[in-house]
């Protein structure tokens, strides 16, 4: 999986007045990702790889086509980056971190590969990945590190609770300290930062969102507060920015949204206008999404603006789960069918 | 890489077979200096030779993590804390890495790309830069790579990793070195973070690392003391700089500061209240300059004053004396402020939805339902934000229903 920017280009030419959704492009795009190995890029990126795959896998699902990428080489890659100490890193002989530990798991569930954890994982199989996971909590603070060096970031939080609730194996943690921590980092404003005294950013609106919706403590947020702060990241193009006065970008378009759906105010924004601005992300001839019209597009990008089209249930996509990006159909075949209707 | 605004230039033309070969020439040097690390550190090979290959590899790719980590291991199990006078390669483990040395100071000060191993084995020792037992070597390498990082982070501010890596390096500093000299070190970022705020005042990794500066700065192990009125000074700076007054992360700071700053200067209620008073002042006249009344930052801002007023409990830190009167006065003594502010504006939602916001927040603090000049006053304004912000009618919606059963 490449992280390649390109080689499309965002809404470059007119576009026509009922814009489509160029499913095929973006399949043969997320396809064509590892094929670009004669690229300098190709290798300055290897850093992001299992994140990549995620990013690139998810949205295939949510296209309808999860079968796009070959089961068992995706199932060898992820197991390929796993650690001795149980974490994954970002590819082969990279160091472990939580962020791509989280994706490894996710891809997991994806591809529905547990199984192949326990059987050719690092002994101990979800055991493993669980136990490196819930020592990176600090037992103080109840908030997580990154990694081994220790950077804390509410996004840790959150990849730790979807890593460890799709294992089955939150009770490794103290969910409830956790949880304080992420309380003592709200602001007047509804909002959430990287720490106690950090500015609201919508990406870690997300995180703080999907960690309560997981550990199911979604009543400590201000949900008035945070809507109307959530809500006015909408600018008059119908895209969505991460903070006041920023830029719109097609990757807030799922940080922004989802939060506002696990608040229950999805209907806060205008949601015709941000389908619109993300359609016109695309490069409808070379497949992917760029983060706004005109910009070379990603995987990244084009995971987030998918995602983004999907929770506005846009028609032909999967449905998505707002705090874990993953589908819906995923979700319930590893947390069990009720799942939904226990929330 | 994820891109962000990137702009995509016209469809290029296929590569040429000439540009072809220079990339896999480049990929094959890149990769090529991947490996020759990776086989370096197999060996324990935890010199300053090594150190300079990491820079080489980092100066082409400084979102390389692991290669951050390589670096930090190269300095905790080799570089640092070595007896000075002996010089050799250290191939030491982790165990046993205190009983060899190189000579750091030699061989980083120039911080060059050079891999010759002779640059840390065998120059003579930088008499501008002695060892100094303890103190000496570990600063040098401290300092050293300090400045390394500081082009990097100018060029790529937004890279999580090279802010990680300076944290942790003045982290050690606190470890190894005097309390005094780790707090000099400290004290010199808050001059390099403000450099990086002046180039994009609204990078949160810049305020964010702002933060964990002041807080180092100030804490007793360092022997350091409040810089709370400075840091204060600094958001007043910020907010009146260039396009200060859309600057939400200078008014978020300055929100966060406000209840430790009154808190030291031991302000009585009298000076508390003038303070308010004086910070409603400053977000009014701003709202007032230019185009303000219809920029976000600033009615955020405003939205912290008044929550100090109207969510009294958890967040009544300005004026924490004040009576129920003196809260509702205040509050109706905005409404009227924000009624004439309409005056000019009649097209800025903000005013509207800060009317509608407030009056219902004044019932709550009275409590007591709506009187119906209120509600028809209210429904007046509510009608002016559907027509000015129909891309938010859903919120509209709720609040219709919120305004019909208070």
């Amino acid at each position: 999986m490449s992280l390649v920017s390109g080689p499309g280009r965002a809404g470059g030419n007119a576009l026509p007045e009922e814009l489509q959704l160029a499913i095929e492009p973006h399949v043969k795009y997320i396809q064509s990702l590892d094929t670009r190995k004669d690229e300098l890029e190709y290798w300055l990126t290897e850093h992001l790889r299992l994140n990549g795959l995620y990013w690139g896998l998810n949205a295939l699902h949510l296209l309808n086509r999860p079968d796009a990428l070959h089961r068992k080489e995706t199932i060898d890659f992820v197991l390929s980056c796993q650690a001795d100490n149980g974490g994954f890193g970002a590819a082969p002989g990279h160091d472990a971190h939580l962020l791509y530990t989280a994706s490894a798991v996710q891809i997991l569930a994806m591809v529905d590969g547990f199984g192949e954890l326990e059987k050719r994982g690092k002994a101990g199989g979800a055991m493993a990945v669980g136990k490196y996971i819930a020592a990176l909590q600090n037992r103080k603070t109840g908030t997580f590190a990154g990694d081994e060096w220790g950077e804390e970031d509410t996004r840790f939080i959150c990849c730790a609770f979807v890593g460890l609730s799709l294992l089955k194996l939150l009770q490794f943690v103290d969910v409830e300290k956790a949880v304080d921590y992420i309380i003592s980092c709200a602001n007047f404003d509804g909002g959430y930062g990287v720490a106690p005294g950090a500015e609201s950013h919508s990406g870690q609106i997300f995180a703080c969102c999907a960690a309560l919706t997981i550990a199911r403590r979604l009543d400590t947020v201000e949900k008035d507060k945070l809507g109307m702060w959530l809500s006015e990241r909408q600018v008059e193009g119908g895209g969505l920015n991460g903070r006041p006065e920023k830029l719109e970008d097609v990757c807030y378009s799922w940080w922004v949204s989802s939060s506002l759906s696990m608040i229950g105010r999805l209907h806060w924004i205008d949601g015709g206008k941000l389908s619109r601005f993300i359609l016109n992300c695309q490069d409808t001839e070379h497949g992917g999404l760029a983060d706004r019209p005109g910009d070379m597009v990603d995987v990244f990008h084009t995971n987030f603006g998918l995602a983004g089209l999907a929770l506005l249930e846009f028609d032909g996509l999967e449905e998505v789960d707002a705090a874990y990006c993953m589908p819906k159909k995923v979700i319930e075949r590893v947390l069990g069918p009720g799942y939904y209707n226990d929330s | 890489m994820a891109s962000h605004g990137v702009p995509r230039v016209a469809e290029t033309a296929p590569r040429t077979e000439a540009q072809r070969l220079e990339e896999e020439r480049q990929i094959r040097e890149y990769r090529d200096l991947e490996d020759l690390i990776a086989t370096k550190i197999a060996e324990r090979q935890y010199t300053i030779e090594v150190l300079e290959l990491t820079s080489k590899l980092l100066k082409k790719n400084p979102e390389y993590y692991t290669i951050w980590n390589v670096r930090r291991r190269l300095l905790i199990y080799g570089l640092f804390s070595k007896p000075s006078g002996l010089s050799s390669h250290s191939t030491a483990s982790p165990n046993t890495s205190t009983t060899d040395t190189t000579k750091a100071s030699s061989g980083i000060s120039s911080s060059s790309t050079t891999t010759s191993s002779e640059a840390s084995t065998t120059s003579p020792q930088n008499p501008a830069s002695p060892n100094h037992g303890k103190n000496g070597t570990t600063l040098d390498l401290i300092k050293a790579e300090l400045e390394f990082l500081f082009p990097i982070m100018m060029k790529y501010p937004k890279c999580y990793w090279l802010w990680n890596y300076r944290i942790w390096l003045l982290q050690e500093a606190n470890e190894r070195l005097e309390p005094e000299i780790a707090r000099q070190l400290w004290n010199r970022e808050l001059i390099l973070v403000g450099k990086m705020l002046v180039k994009d005042s609204r990078n949160f990794h810049g305020w964010g690392y702002r933060r964990k500066v002041v807080s180092e700065v100030e804490s007793q192990k360092l022997g350091g003391h409040s810089i709370v009125e400075s840091e204060f000074e600094y958001t007043t700076k910020m907010i009146h700089g260039d396009k200060g007054l859309s600057n939400f992360s200078a008014w978020h700071r300055r929100s966060k500061l406000i209840p430790r700053l009154l808190d030291e200067r031991k302000a009585s209620d009298e000076a508390r209240r003038q303070f308010l008073d004086d910070e409603f002042e400053l977000i009014i006249s701003a709202m007032y300059t230019d185009s303000y009344p219809y920029q976000q930052s600033a009615w955020f801002y405003y939205q912290f004053l008044m929550t100090t007023l109207t969510d009294y409990v958890g967040h009544g830190t300005i004026i924490p004396h004040f009576t129920l009167e003196d809260r509702a006065e205040y509050v109706s003594r905005q409404l009227v402020i924000l009624r004439d502010m309409l005056d000019g504006a009649e097209d800025c939602k903000w005013i509207y939805n800060a009317l509608i916001e407030y009056t219902m927040a004044l019932c709550r603090m009275e409590e007591r339902v709506p009187e119906s000049d209120e509600k028809q006053e209210c429904e007046t304004w509510l009608a002016e934000l559907r027509k000015l912000d129909p891309d938010r009618s859903g919120r509209w919606d709720d609040l219709e229903r919120a305004l019909r059963n208070p």
